[in-house]
């Protein structure tokens, strides 16, 4: 964990909900993988107090791309301090061949950086937006990925071969009760499923996170036996592990 | 420097510099340790431990505030023993005194709890976390109870607002110093549009608690350490001016680590100048003893003792 600083140096529209924010960074941030994010600091000021989580959507050697809601307000040339990287890289199975991502009344931004990676390495992608996820607008993701648009109340069509066919699956749900939304997601699948194994289904957790380095406790899940931090162990929790 | 935060006596504790992180903010060691020195602090307190392994709360935890924040994350814990084994090692290997912050709720569990701490070598102090829903009868209960088993010097941390029976109490029962003081307690909706209750950060904290630092650093005859809403070194020296022997920083350890070493520096007379003309990413606490050769910047940086 480093805090480093970093410029903006293009603000880019996504689509019509998001921005892209092109960032020139410290090295050592450019090592970050899908799953790991940044807490930013933008202002001198305490208002906003805590520090944003910024996820990133692609990373090369002179930079990395965050991406944001369209109303965030951010200046090319504008230099933000940096905490990272929080939390590990997602851990996909060695034989993965099909994975589905699923975003439930979020935007998927925590899982896009995922996609091209996972289809340079041959895995089927299939993206699945539902309820508010379907307003984000799917233009600048690769082609190659599937792309399905449900329904508010998770249903969507052939949600048991969807199921069947995944490896592994990653889900994003609305930030405000986490834990209720996963376990709404949990039950679904054990009824789509006749079993749910381990390291099948990754809640991606987003709580708020003030410190980012597991000293503040406020980001601590019940796990099994266990207290997890969600910004050391995080974000993509095993759901067979979690108490829900 | 040297500063004694604790009453005269065997066990009197003395640190080196009158700044340390307030219970909460700092994990149970070192988590900061790649982010600042720990080594410029006075001490390190803990994250509040409880003798069982409490629970993280349910529902939302973190509610955003103009300039501040809401806190309500049922000070979740491992239980004190695993803390101890997870981190003994770590504390053996603190730079500065340890001050391990113990949540009161019953008198069985404290006296469980201070037992245990007194055993362990690298504890240099405990600090209460009392309840501002305590009689002044229960105080002196609890805080007699934690006297009782341990010679290590006693931290009274004090909830927001407490009127001076409850502070005679806890000095009456032994209480070697006073915190004060602990983060004030709000109500405030979430995104949803639920009441959420919990404890308060940001800087508006500052004039509540250093009023009430003021009024009791005139009114007992036990060291004050002040705490709430401290962001700069002259918030610090507020607070040092008002009477306080020492102060804990809280929620800006969170939001740039930096400053509370920058605050340790700065109340402990070691203030650094930044060059001339420096960028702020040419400059950083600690440049003048670990990096200036490498960076062939000699004159930049002077440590004043």
């Amino acid at each position: 964990m480093r805090e480093t600083q970093a410029i903006i140096e293009r603000v880019s529209r996504a689509n019509d909900t998001h921005q892209h924010v092109h960032l020139t960074v410290d090295e050592s941030l450019t090592q970050l993988r899908a799953g790991q994010s940044l807490l930013a600091r933008t202002t001198q000021t305490w208002d906003p107090y805590l520090r944003e989580q910024w996820w990133p959507v692609s990373v090369s050697s002179g930079g990395i791309v965050v991406e944001q809601p369209a109303t965030a307000r951010v200046e090319p040339g504008q230099v933000v301090s940096l905490f990272g990287v929080i939390g590990q890289p997602y851990r996909y199975r060695r034989t993965l061949r099909n994975v589905l991502l699923i975003a439930h009344n979020t935007a998927p931004t925590p899982l896009i950086m995922a996609i091209p990676q996972l289809l340079s390495n041959t895995v089927s992608v299939t993206l699945l937006l539902l309820g508010a996820a379907k307003d984000y607008g799917t233009q600048h993701l690769p082609a190659e990925l599937e792309i399905i648009q449900g329904e508010d109340d998770l249903q969507w069509p052939g949600r048991v071969t969807t199921v069947g066919w995944a490896d592994q699956v990653f889900a994003v749900v609305d930030d405000d009760d986490e834990l209720a939304h996963f376990a709404a997601l949990w039950a679904l699948f054990r009824e789509l499923r006749a079993d749910i194994p381990a390291n099948y289904l990754f809640g991606v957790f987003r709580p708020a996170l003030p410190c980012g380095i597991g000293a503040c406790g406020s980001c601590i899940i019940r796990t099994k036996g266990d207290q997890t931090l969600v910004c050391g162990s995080g974000p993509a929790i095993d759901l067979t592990t979690v108490s829900l | 420097m040297a500063v004694r935060i604790t009453r005269p006596g065997k066990n009197t504790l003395v640190i080196d510099t009158p700044v340390m992180p307030a219970a909460g903010v700092f994990g149970f060691g070192d988590q900061y340790r790649d982010l600042l020195k720990i080594d410029k602090l006075g001490a390190v307190v803990t994250n509040p431990v409880s003798y069982a392994a409490r629970s993280p709360a349910s529902g939302v935890r973190i509610v955003p505030l103009a300039a501040g924040v809401l806190v309500h994350n049922g000070l979740p814990n491992p239980g004190l023993r695993k803390v101890i084994s997870q981190n003994r090692a770590t504390w053996e290997r603190l730079p500065v005194p340890l001050i391990v912050h113990v949540i009161v709720n019953n008198v069985e569990e404290v006296t469980k709890s201070i037992r245990l701490l007194d055993e362990q070598e690298a504890v240099a102090g405990l600090e209460l976390g009392l309840s501002e829903e305590m009689s002044a009868a229960e105080v002196q209960w609890y805080v007699q109870a934690a006297t009782e088993q341990t010679e290590k010097p006693i931290l009274v941390r004090l909830p927001f607002g407490v009127d001076m029976e409850y502070v005679h109490a806890a000095i009456d029962a032994g209480a070697d110093s006073l915190v004060v003081c602990a983060p004030p307690r709000g109500t405030a909706r979430d995104r949803a549009g639920r009441l959420v209750t919990g404890r308060l950060y940001g800087p508006m904290i500052k004039p509540l608690a250093l009023r009430m630092v003021g009024q009791l650093a005139r009114m007992v005859n036990v060291p004050v350490i002040g705490a709430g809403g401290i962001h700069s070194p002259e918030d610090g020296r507020d607070f040092l001016e008002a009477g306080a022997v020492a102060v804990q920083v809280d929620s800006v350890v969170w939001v740039d680590p930096k400053m509370l070493e920058i605050i340790a520096r700065d109340l402990g007379g070691l203030v650094l100048t930044q060059p001339s003309g420096a960028l702020p990413d040419e400059w950083f606490p600690g440049m003048g003893e670990t990096q200036r050769g490498e960076a062939g910047h000699d004159d930049t940086t002077r440590k004043r003792s």
